[in-house]
């Protein structure tokens, strides 16, 4: 059981790519944290500096109340799965488990007995005596949960553990991993690019782009409150629309106006928007903000406008409506219920209340 | 009728091919009959199938193991292949694995030396390496051991880098994890995967040894002789007075070896010369 | 991790350099330098310049001699070698009875030592020569077809291994497609075989060729270059020039060097052509 804190880590390759500058994170103890960000973001490099398998360039690294800087991957008490799995190919599934105990001259009883609660705990007692390769995709990753249960580690990393299983066992998994934690009730930390397996997962969310942090927080204050243009867009599915427009001030209040639209925006946000009258931001708006229910129309009358659908793809549950407005491309999330059509016109309402302001320049938010 | 034609064609080339098998043969029979004939009929009359006249049993064989120290030889032979091995396959799998894995200038300036070595003949260092190795105590049979590790690196560290370059990192890192240092995670894990490569780099060096004859000859002389050195020197050595019939017999010693070696681990020997070859 | 690998140096990689150094990289260097120096031992060494250069071909026909002679068999054994082995490689990758015995049977002779061959081989065309009266010291050409022989016996089976190798990678569709769209066997292995085993020939080609270029002990064996020094290739005759005439050392590492310098130019080559292969693929 262990927290673990950096405090300015730099990470600098050999080539001079720097990928890290200067990164500051508390991760608590007991905590489930999700590293989530495009490819090259630096995540599975913060994953792999916490392990021990990458050097740091400068700052400090602790876990627990130890700096383990210098320390070496078996001596900092952590266990990591791999997205490849990692098993070793020649030892069978017990003695892959077997092995870090052995290595730490558990004594052979204790071994078998943790081996094998913890290979009925996964659904792999059967498959204990074979070697990886008789194993399917599924069933190696358990192994290499399992060897990494065993252990009892202070910290659990996890890198990408997810993606090489097809879509239906990654469902699965996701919550068998949920319930480890609970069960295990340790440190995770957990490395995806995959957004929901992040809003899924984690306690925490920890959202990464080029080496920087870009914000960190549960995952329903990182949907409804995103703090930058990055975060609004990277996390939510369809993602957000983001539309340029400009700031009125208008005698009922502040507005956003673009084109032949023109929304009159909540109170709370004129504070912070008196500075950027008449100037340019953008407006972030989730497509299950955006509605076409009649009730919600009613409401909000003077929201509504005609809008051409280009595609409207039905999911089952819902549609997605690809719609041009002024130019430029706005998708929407509807009931099924509704009848929609390709190539129609079709009213839609933004629901103002949820509409984010971003700074056009530094791409951060302004209000929402 | 098309059938027909190709039975006729395939039993042409057969005993085409059962020709050329016999030809290739040829030269190793005429070796071993020979080898059983007594010494003075043997180079007048080589192709004469021995009869009880020429006939002698094994007694050429007990010649030679007597008087060339064949026996000797051989088990000389033995230890500096089977010690030579064992000291390539363990130390450039290793230096392999190093140099792969840790990045560095000098690394990668080390590993261009041991390529540019494949392509030195031997004759360029003959001389001032025989110095070099008299001088350190390098010219005993236990001794010329690390010489073949120095000359059989460039050939055994390029197929195991090339081998590791395409093996993830992964599994070693989770050896580290794990709880194994550097040691132990490239023995209990790195080594077990590096097997096929190892068994063809076993392969590949141990025919040369087994059969070099040069390096021995230069560095250990003619008192601790080689099997091929001995050869040699039986041959060299005694002008006019030969004994052909212990040569013969010392020539198929040589070969049985090799034959019956070849025989159990043919699809390794082969596997392994391909592999030598389109990598070297 | 890479900082605390790093640290063990001394056990993975220095017992290997160490003795790299000390029997290779130390000697290279030093046979360099005393190519340009008079020398009997190592110790001993007067800087003369490029004398011995000169000396290697201006004074001592044998060096011309071994050149010639190692590039004439070179050439020979080059082309018969790789004819024989395709050939035999085509048909031994034919439905014919006793493939694996055959392959067996011509793989053999590859593993047994140059000496030894050289001894074998020896005994044999004595044995032929020995009905007209005559052995193979008799002549410089016996000598010469006597090694193109042995070399034959003991490279075919190899070569022929690897050009097995390479017909078999071929996707069988291919030849379907050939035959679905008309094609002879002949036009098949033009138009088919032989372009898709191009990168298995120039393995052999440079193999046969660095092997030709670098015989030695098989050389010694058979001929030990009798008739007088008539032939000894290139290896054998630097070897005899060091070890045979006193005062020489030097320029038979001069000799020793041109003899580098040669092979790594045909290496060199080899490279080259390997890697403008892999851009146009």
């Amino acid at each position: 059981m262990a927290s673990i804190t950096m405090k300015n880590i730099k990470k600098t390759y050999e080539d001079n790519t720097t990928v890290i500058e200067n990164l500051n994170l508390e991760i608590h103890d007991k905590e489930f944290v999700i590293l989530v960000g495009p490819s090259g973001c630096g995540k599975s490099t913060t994953l792999r500096m916490i392990a021990g398998l990458e050097d740091i360039t400068e700052g400090e690294l602790y876990i627990g109340d130890r700096l383990v800087n210098g320390v070496s991957p078996k001596d900092r008490d952590i266990a990591m799965v791999f997205q490849s799995y990692a098993l070793y190919p020649h030892m069978s599934v017990y003695k892959n488990m077997a092995f870090g105990l052995k290595n730490r001259r558990v004594p052979k009883k204790e071994i078998d007995k943790k081996v094998k609660a913890a290979a009925e705990m996964l659904d792999i007692e059967s498959y204990l005596h074979r070697k990886p390769r008789a194993l399917s995709g599924g069933q190696r990753q358990r192994v290499a949960l399992g060897r990494a249960m065993v252990r009892e580690p202070a910290v659990f990393l996890l890198d990408e553990p997810l993606s090489n299983l097809d879509a239906k066992l990654r469902t699965e998994m996701r919550s068998r991993i949920s319930l480890l934690h609970k069960e295990l009730q340790t440190t995770f930390v957990y490395v995806t690019h995959d957004q929901t397996e992040a809003m899924t997962m984690g306690d925490r969310i920890v959202v990464m782009k080029d080496g920087v942090i870009m914000q960190q927080d549960t995952p329903q204050m990182l949907y409804n409150h995103p703090q930058n243009m990055f975060v609004a867009g990277f996390i939510g599915t369809p993602p957000i629309n983001f539309i340029d427009c400009v700031i009125r001030r208008k005698n009922d209040g502040f507005h956003a106006v673009f084109d032949r639209f023109d929304y009159l925006l909540p109170k709370r946000m004129y504070g912070s928007l008196s500075l950027y009258t008449d100037k340019e931001v953008v407006m972030g708006i989730r497509p299950d903000d955006i509605h076409a229910e009649r009730y919600f129309l009613g409401k909000n009358g003077e929201n509504a406008i005609e809008l051409y659908v280009e595609i409207a793809e039905m999911t089952g549950a819902e549609y997605y409506l690809y719609a041009t407005a002024a130019d430029k491309k706005i998708v929407a999330k509807i009931p099924a219920g509704e009848s929609v059509k390709s190539g129609s016109y079709m009213r839609l309402a933004v629901d103002t209340d949820k509409i984010h302001i971003f700074d056009k320049v530094s791409e951060k938010l302004i209000c929402d | 009728m098309k059938n027909k034609t190709s039975g006729v064609k395939n039993a042409f080339w057969f005993s085409l091919l059962l020709l050329l098998s016999f030809i290739f043969l040829f030269p190793i029979y005429l070796v071993v009959m020979n080898s059983f004939k007594s010494k003075f009929n043997i180079v007048g009359t080589p192709f004469r199938f021995p009869d009880s006249e020429t006939f002698v049993g094994l007694e050429n064989y007990i010649n030679g193991i007597k008087s060339a120290g064949i026996f000797e030889a051989f088990l000389r032979t033995l230890v500096i292949t089977v010690g030579s091995v064992a000291a390539i396959v363990i130390f450039t799998s290793m230096a392999a694995w190093y140099i792969v894995r840790v990045k560095s200038r000098f690394n990668k300036a080390v590993y261009y030396l041991f390529l540019f070595s494949m392509i030195v003949p031997f004759q360029m260092v003959m001389f001032t390496m025989t110095a070099v190795c008299i001088k350190l105590g390098l010219n005993s049979v236990l001794g010329i051991i690390p010489v073949y590790l120095g000359f059989g690196a460039g050939l055994s560290v390029f197929m195991f880098s090339g081998f590791i370059k395409s093996m993830p990192r992964e599994i070693e890192e989770a050896a580290m994890i794990d709880g194994c240092g550097p040691v132990k995670a490239f023995f209990a894990v790195v080594f077990p995967i590096l097997k096929p490569t190892a068994i063809t780099v076993a392969i590949l060096n141990a025919m040369w040894i087994w059969n070099d004859f040069l390096l021995p000859y230069l560095l250990l002389g003619t008192t601790d002789k080689t099997l091929s050195v001995a050869i040699q020197i039986t041959m060299q050595g005694a002008y006019g007075s030969i004994d052909w019939g212990g040569f013969m017999a010392m020539l198929v010693l040589a070969i049985i070896p090799i034959i019956i070696f070849y025989l159990i681990c043919q699809k390794y020997i082969i596997k392994g010369v391909i592999d030598g070859a389109v990598k070297g | 991790m890479e900082k605390n690998i790093k640290k063990y140096f001394p056990v993975f990689l220095l017992p290997t350099l160490l003795s790299f150094v000390t029997v290779f990289l130390i000697p290279f260097l030093m046979g360099i330098y005393l190519s340009f120096t008079k020398f009997t031992t190592v110790e001993n060494a007067e800087w003369t310049g490029i004398d011995n250069y000169i000396k290697a071909f201006t004074q001592d026909e044998n060096f011309i001699n071994a050149l010639w002679f190692t590039v004439k068999f070179t050439v020979v054994s080059v082309i018969t070698v790789n004819f024989f082995a395709f050939c035999l490689a085509l048909l031994l990758t034919k439905a014919i009875k006793g493939r694996a015995f055959f392959r067996t049977v011509f793989f053999m002779p590859n593993l047994i030592g140059g000496i030894v061959l050289g001894y074998i081989w020896n005994l044999l065309i004595n044995a032929f020569l020995g009905i007209l009266g005559l052995d193979i010291t008799y002549s410089a050409d016996y000598g010469f077809w006597g090694l193109v022989f042995l070399m034959n016996w003991q490279l075919i089976g190899y070569m022929m291994v690897i050009y097995i190798a390479g017909i078999q990678n071929i996707p069988e569709e291919l030849n379907e497609a050939a035959r679905i769209d008309g094609a002879s066997s002949l036009s098949v292995l033009k138009n088919i075989t032989i372009p898709m085993v191009m990168p298995s020939v120039t393995i052999c080609l440079f193999l046969t060729l660095t092997n030709s270029f670098k015989l030695f002990d098989q050389n010694l064996a058979l001929t030990g270059g009798a008739p007088g020094r008539e032939t000894a290739m290139l290896a054998l005759d630097i070897f005899n020039t060091f070890y045979g005439r006193a005062g020489w050392q030097g320029v038979g590492q001069a000799k020793a060097v041109v003899f580098f310098l040669i092979v790594a130019a045909i290496a060199f080559t080899q490279l080259k052509i390997t890697a403008r292969k892999e851009v146009e693929a």
